[in-house]
């Protein structure tokens, strides 16, 4: 069964650090929810907040509607799987399972039985004798989750489970988690600084910077429509055009750059006025090269300085007049051979696709 | 070049034993090679009757010895029942205490080693006789004054160092979100202990158990003054040098580095017979993983001669030499013994009759010309001695 989570004003702080501030968030019960933000944002504080390693400093940690304050990691519905996955070498695949029903003195044929059960459904049947060490990373994997699952935790929490694995074995165990998932039907909380996995497998995520929430939403809504410089620049790419506005038409305005005008989008709840400083945001999927027929909003000159191939996409690193640099990608299929490095071209984008917010520090890559 | 480094260095190290250990097997009544007398086993049995009637105790009949080895493992198991935990407990508080105080905590924690442990023998006797002297008659007085019970104690303080510092190397290198997924999985603290620490500690339990009972069984320093009126077999061995050096005393050593060497070459056999069989699995694991023939290929050991060759042989030479010349001048058996006995007991006979003759008469041995302040120029007895001397004021 799964359960709801909720932090409600948590704050946790070593010392004068504020590792979390006035975190607010409801998981719903059932739902894949992520944690996404770079290393030192307090996310894996967070996690440790809900498992019940550590004590929120301020604020209450609730699961199923019920305050955890005050009851350790052994006596909370939740289990987590550790970033090392901390799988037991002594024990062999089946003890390290059938672990948790041990130390609540189920019985050695129960055990076995549910061990069994849960090797099938990470597809490792017949498995159970071997040692942890004989196991390859994808499968010492999904033996943490089955280890985690033996008990039929309401809520599954994950730090970064998939950091140490291959890009292809990460990408299958995404799809594996998700599945999993799926068939348990039980609260995942998920932990990660990589935004590939975090929207990939999420109905919603939160993104985090020093402590603080930056943004909650769908995964789509996170990436289309971003509240904050940061959550624009961290999850996927975006090129900044620094300005100030100076007009407003609707939902959209008018920013003045160094290099032009730009017509960009403004968020509902970031509302704009004219002189505000501000960053509009333009995705490199979103710049194109225009053909005939074309019209777009804006209209951008840029000198091509270096190009880079990564298979599917292309991508052009330009600079504007004012020497900022932007990024632009364009699909492999469409023929580039004679935009070289040193060549002047207009490049030209929606104000559907361009956000503009208020000014304020971005994520540093 | 490195071969004849290494012999010396050999040599150097077990020199001196093997001399010792072949003089086990000489019959005479000190520990020597040359001159040889007898090959023989006495002094692993019964030890002889000197020619003058002197009991000289063999390994087997004496005592003294066993008493003093009994108390010895009694004192061993003693301190390996305290140090084991004393020293696994202070190591976990290492890993649980924080920054600075850390150092501090540890730097106490090893300060025990760096005693004299003469120093740890005298206070803890002097410590216990306080106590033992508090209560009057009863139990504190008498384990207060048992050398046993003390000795456990002294040899404790210095011995649990030890294996604090092999559970430090061992803990060192445990991954503590072990502890925190069993947690939370369920268990209780002390299901984490005992179901997570203990299996991850039991080498270090093992070879610190192992450790404490050598460190114990050999000490003299702390022991000889905490033992008060027992014996121990390193005491024993002791006060016995101090009388005179006996073969049964190289009699002791040999069956100790046999003890030794057996239980060294016992747990290789039993290591390297694990360690073949972890190899062997891994291998099937990496065959099955790897189905194709990348790693299919036999290797096939064939017959190599060990290293050591040249010491074995040289030990085989020698000890057939040695064997030969013993046959060959018939210098084993009873009736070699029997006939050293007698040419002593002639000899002695002999030195007496010597003495007899040479008997002192009562005037001689009461000074004669010598002797007597007159020989000495009746100094004392000048005037003048003192009289420039101008007194005290």
């Amino acid at each position: 069964m799964s359960a709801d989570v909720e932090l409600s004003d948590v704050s946790v702080t070593f010392g004068s650090f504020y590792a979390a501030k006035n975190v607010n968030v409801k998981v719903n019960g059932g739902e894949f929810f992520s944690f996404l933000g770079p290393s030192g944002c307090g996310k894996t504080t967070l996690l440790r907040a809900i498992s019940g390693f550590q004590e929120p400093s301020e604020g209450k940690v609730l699961i199923d509607n019920k305050d955890m304050s005050g009851i350790g990691p052994n006596k909370r519905p939740t289990a987590l799987i550790f970033q090392n996955l901390a799988l037991f070498p002594l024990m062999s695949v089946s003890e390290n399972i059938a672990f948790s029903l041990e130390v609540r003195g189920v019985s050695k044929e129960e055990r076995k039985k549910r061990a069994d059960e849960l090797l099938e459904l990470i597809a490792l049947e017949g498995q159970g004798d071997k040692k942890v060490h004989q196991l390859s990373g994808g499968q010492k994997q999904r033996v943490a989750i089955a280890r985690a699952l033996a008990v039929e935790p309401k809520v599954l929490l994950l730090d970064e489970p998939l950091s140490a694995l291959d890009l292809k074995l990460r990408q299958r165990m995404r799809t594996e988690l998700r599945e999993i998932q799926k068939r348990v039907n039980i609260t995942f909380i998920y932990i990660t600084h990589d935004q590939g996995e975090a929207l990939t497998m999420s109905d919603r995520i939160a993104v985090m910077n020093e402590g603080e929430l930056e943004q909650i939403g769908k995964c789509d809504e996170v990436y289309n429509n971003p509240l904050t410089p940061f959550v624009a620049t961290f999850v996927g790419e975006n090129n900044p055009l620094y300005g100030k506005v100076t007009g407003i038409e609707g939902d959209k305005a008018k920013i003045e750059t160094a290099d032009g005008q730009y017509l960009a989008t403004m968020n509902e709840s970031k509302k704009l006025n004219i002189g505000d400083e501000s960053i509009a945001f333009v995705r490199p999927e979103s710049l194109f090269i225009p053909r005939d027929g074309d019209n777009f909003d804006n209209k951008i000159d840029v000198n091509i300085e270096s190009f880079e191939f990564e298979g599917n996409l292309k991508n052009f690193y330009a600079s504007l007049k004012s020497g900022a640099k932007i990024k632009f990608s364009v699909p492999n299929a469409i023929d580039t051979s004679s935009i070289t490095s040193g060549s002047s071209i207009v490049l030209g984008f929606e104000s559907s696709k361009s956000v503009i917010l208020p000014k304020a520090s971005l994520a540093i890559d | 070049m490195m071969g004849i480094y290494i012999f010396i260095f050999f040599a150097y190290l077990f020199g001196p034993l093997i001399i010792m250990s072949i003089t086990a097997f000489n019959s005479a009544e000190f520990p020597s090679i040359t001159p040889w007398e007898c090959f023989s086993f006495r002094w692993f049995n019964e030890g002889k009757i000197a020619y003058d009637g002197q009991h000289l105790a063999g390994l087997l009949s004496d005592w003294r010895l066993h008493d003093g080895i009994i108390s010895s493992l009694i004192i061993g198991a003693g301190v390996v029942t305290l140090s084991v935990p004393i020293g696994m407990a202070a190591a976990i508080v290492l890993t649980q205490v924080r920054s600075q105080l850390r150092d501090i905590y540890y730097s106490i924690s090893i300060m025990p080693v760096l005693f004299p442990g003469v120093i740890i023998g005298i206070s803890t006797v002097v410590l216990w006789d306080r106590i033992a002297g508090l209560g009057g008659e009863g139990f504190i007085a008498d384990i207060g004054r048992n050398g046993i019970f003390l000795t456990i104690l002294a040899q404790t303080c210095f011995i649990s160092t030890y294996c604090f510092l092999i559970f430090v190397a061992r803990l060192q290198r445990f991954d503590q979100t072990q502890e925190e997924a069993a947690l939370d999985l369920g268990a209780s603290q002390t299901q984490v202990f005992f179901k997570i620490l203990v299996p991850y500690l039991s080498p270090a339990i093992a070879s610190a158990a192992v450790i404490a009972f050598l460190f114990s069984f050999e000490n003299y320093n702390t022991t000889v003054f905490s033992i008060l009126s027992d014996q121990t077999l390193t005491t024993v061995i002791a006060s016995k040098v101090r009388l005179g050096i006996s073969p049964a005393l190289s009699a002791l050593a040999l069956t100790i580095i046999a003890l030794t060497i057996i239980a060294a070459v016992t747990y290789e056999v039993l290591r390297r017979r694990a360690e073949k069989r972890y190899a062997e699995s891994q291998e099937k694991f990496v065959k099955e993983k790897a189905a194709d023939n990348r790693i299919n290929k036999k290797y096939k050991a064939g017959f190599r001669i060990p290293k050591g060759i040249t010491a074995i042989l040289l030990i085989v030479v020698f000890a057939t030499y040695g064997a030969t010349q013993i046959v060959k001048n018939d210098l084993y058996g009873q009736s070699c013994i029997d006939a050293a006995d007698k040419e002593k007991k002639s000899k002695f006979l002999e030195q007496l009759q010597t003495l007899e003759s040479n008997e002192l008469t009562d005037e001689e041995l009461s000074g004669g010309s010598l002797g007597g302040n007159q020989d000495y120029g009746d100094i004392f007895g000048d005037p003048s001695l003192f009289q420039d001397f101008g007194g005290f004021d």
